[in-house]
């Protein structure tokens, strides 16, 4: 099967989960409210979004900043 | 035979050249096709000048509501359209409990901008089941019908009023699966879901509190059956877009299923948008996943009153929530300085009106003289802003004046044109039947047959019907359809190349109770046969021919 080409890193809410549950995930290692900062500033789409910084099962949650 | 078309040059759908004959048509299908087909009793339709193509197909359509008091779904059938395909967006009408219809209904006015009258008294709610609908909709079907269900109301059924508060138990899952399977046992094409809808309260519709193992699940039921996954992506988000591609191609390469998402727009806004999107996609297509975007024909215009609430507003709080007031309440926060000037500063940041400067007063005017004036050039002239003269005609004429903003993006022809022949684009996207008083969703394959193939070039005449039937009956598995050629559905548009085209847009008050929609005319247009019976042509206009299909089985095998 081809390669791909690297795309920004995302990953997918899991049931249950809010900004710190998903960052110990995502960035362990890194202290919990600075791993929230990264990801929040990573995702304004969500975070600035009513009702504020809720997750919807659905969402796309960027795990890297943007490329461009 | 029942009917000889006879002398046209015909394009088959395949994408080979195009070539002389007649085609001949009996018992629904196409028999016959090619050189001098002679036949005694057969009734003659003459092509002589003409195209012969198979009918064309849409496979984004929200006709759902209108389907049930027209069965021709006009005026798509006069355009060669012959099979649609509603459900998209995650909404459907059913499956659907009773007791949860308002909240469906309240889903599809907002989508579909239907006055109230479309769902109360236009036709006989009879159905809750998958089945059910597609029984009542035969009972005057004219046009052939592939219908998608709608995640949001499997999920509504299952989960009831938590379809809009939490992930699905594992027993909830199950039983999803379940109502997915009995779905698309009856005839449905596969399950369309959404990331970006929103209901008439503006809260996000049911899919979009569904988790990926959820969309996992369900693609898993869609992979026993072969069938589609449609969903709508965060279109005007690039990144987010190209998450969604990767996820469609998981799921496309674990369960074996078709994907498309739609809509993708071209905009000089974000002019990397496609560029980058249509890459991933090749990657992904190069991986065997099949995710297809969906590409519209059609430039971006939206129209306007204040009697409603235009979607061009749903960026501007405070706007869309005047918009949705009352009449009276509106005109007074229209007529309140404070008010006003709080509206102006959300549409104007700055004092900077350029945002409204292009938009033209279209209608409903006292003045004839306002007519095609750019708001822009009107401000300028009475010492105002764009904004405040939207609101100052639309106070002195009791909210009636409309205005249109045109060419809003995907309107620079030659990346659109180069986008449409890529040959992983689908071309569709049409909206057909939704947003009804912002925009005419009719008239694309018109559209992309007349700009794109006839005036610009883009691609060829052959190459375009094929995008348009065979194409999109195989990426969708509609068996028999989308070609002309022994055996396959009588479906069959017939026009003049030198004119096809779609006529300017007009308001029509033809929704229920008179309601309003924008619609758009065929032109060129002669002839269309839905499953081999005359359904609409330029001499007669539309007939009554109930023969319409639901296109998931074999052409012939449902009676209507």
């Amino acid at each position: 099967m081809a390669e791909l080409s690297e795309c920004r890193a995302f990953t997918a809410p899991e049931p249950g989960e809010d900004w710190a549950a998903l960052a110990a995930r995502v960035l362990p290692g890194t202290p919990e409210g600075e791993a929230v900062e990264k990801l929040q500033s990573w995702n304004l789409h969500l975070f600035a979004r009513h009702p504020r910084g809720q997750f919807l099962g659905s969402d796309v949650v960027f795990t890297a900043p943007p490329t461009a | 035979m029942d009917w000889i078309i006879r002398g046209g040059r015909i394009v088959d759908g395949s994408g080979l050249p195009a070539f002389e004959g007649d085609v001949a048509l009996k018992d629904g299908k196409v028999v016959r096709l090619g050189g001098r087909i002679e036949a005694e009793g057969a009734q003659v339709f003459d092509a002589t000048g003409c195209i012969v193509a198979p009918g064309f197909i849409d496979p984004h359509t929200h006709f759902d509501v209108q389907l049930l008091w027209d069965g021709q779904a006009r005026p798509a059938l006069e355009h060669g359209v012959t099979t649609i395909v509603p459900g998209n967006c995650s909404l459907s009408l059913a499956p659907l409990k009773a007791g949860d219809r308002q909240r469906v209904v309240g889903m599809f006015q907002q989508i579909e901008e239907m006055p109230d009258a479309a769902f109360d008294g236009a036709f006989e709610w009879r159905w809750e089941s998958f089945d059910g609908y597609l029984a009542a909709l035969k009972e005057s079907l004219s046009i052939n019908v592939a219908p998608l269900v709608g995640h949001s109301v499997i999920r509504l059924w299952v989960m009831g009023a938590a379809a809009t508060e939490r992930a699905a138990t594992a027993e909830e899952l199950a039983a999803m699966q379940d109502l997915l399977a009995q779905c698309l046992e009856a005839g449905a094409v596969g399950l369309s879901t959404s990331f970006v809808d929103v209901d008439e309260n503006l809260m996000p519709v049911p899919s979009r509190y569904a988790h990926f193992e959820e969309l996992d699940a369900l693609a898993a039921v869609l992979g026993r059956y072969g069938r589609m996954l449609q969903v709508v992506p965060e279109f005007y988000a690039t990144d987010i877009t190209l998450a969604r591609v990767d996820q469609l191609a998981e799921l496309s390469l674990r369960y074996g299923i078709p994907t498309t998402f739609s809509p993708l727009f071209d905009s000089a806004a974000t002019p990397e948008n496609v560029p980058r999107v249509m890459a991933r996609v090749a990657e992904q297509m190069a991986r065997g996943a099949q995710v297809w975007p969906q590409v519209q024909t059609r430039p971006i215009d939206i129209s306007f009153t204040f009697e409603v609430a235009s979607l061009l507003f749903a960026g501007l709080p405070k706007w869309y929530r005047t918009m949705r007031m009352g009449a009276e309440e509106k005109i007074a926060a229209l007529s309140d300085p404070a008010w006003v000037a709080q509206l102006l500063a959300e549409a104007e940041p700055g004092g900077n009106g350029a945002r409204w400067a292009a938009v033209q007063v279209r209608g409903g005017v006292s003045d004839a003289s306002l007519l095609g004036q750019t708001l822009g050039a009107l401000a300028e002239a009475r010492g105002s802003s764009p904004a405040q003269v939207m609101i100052d005609l639309s106070l002195q004429h009791n909210l009636e004046a409309s205005f249109i903003a045109a060419s809003l993006g995907h309107n620079d022809s030659e990346r659109v044109g180069a986008l449409l022949a890529d040959g992983n684009v689908h071309v569709g996207a049409s909206d057909a039947g939704a947003h009804i008083q912002s925009f005419a969703t009719y008239g694309d394959t018109g559209y992309l047959l007349g700009h794109f193939v006839r005036d610009q070039g883009a691609l060829s005449l052959e190459a375009a019907i094929k995008k348009i039937t065979a194409d999109t009956a195989r990426i969708w598995g509609l068996p028999g359809r989308g070609q002309l050629a022994p055996g396959f559905a009588g479906d069959v548009a017939i026009f003049d190349a030198a004119e096809i085209d779609r006529c300017a847009e007009e308001a029509s008050f033809d929704m229920p109770e008179e309601g309003m929609r924008y619609v758009r005319a065929s032109k060129g247009m002669v002839g269309v046969f839905v499953n081999g019976a005359l359904s609409w042509s330029k001499a007669s206009g539309y007939a009554d021919a109930p023969v319409g299909q639901i296109a998931t089985q074999l052409p012939g095998a449902a009676s209507a």
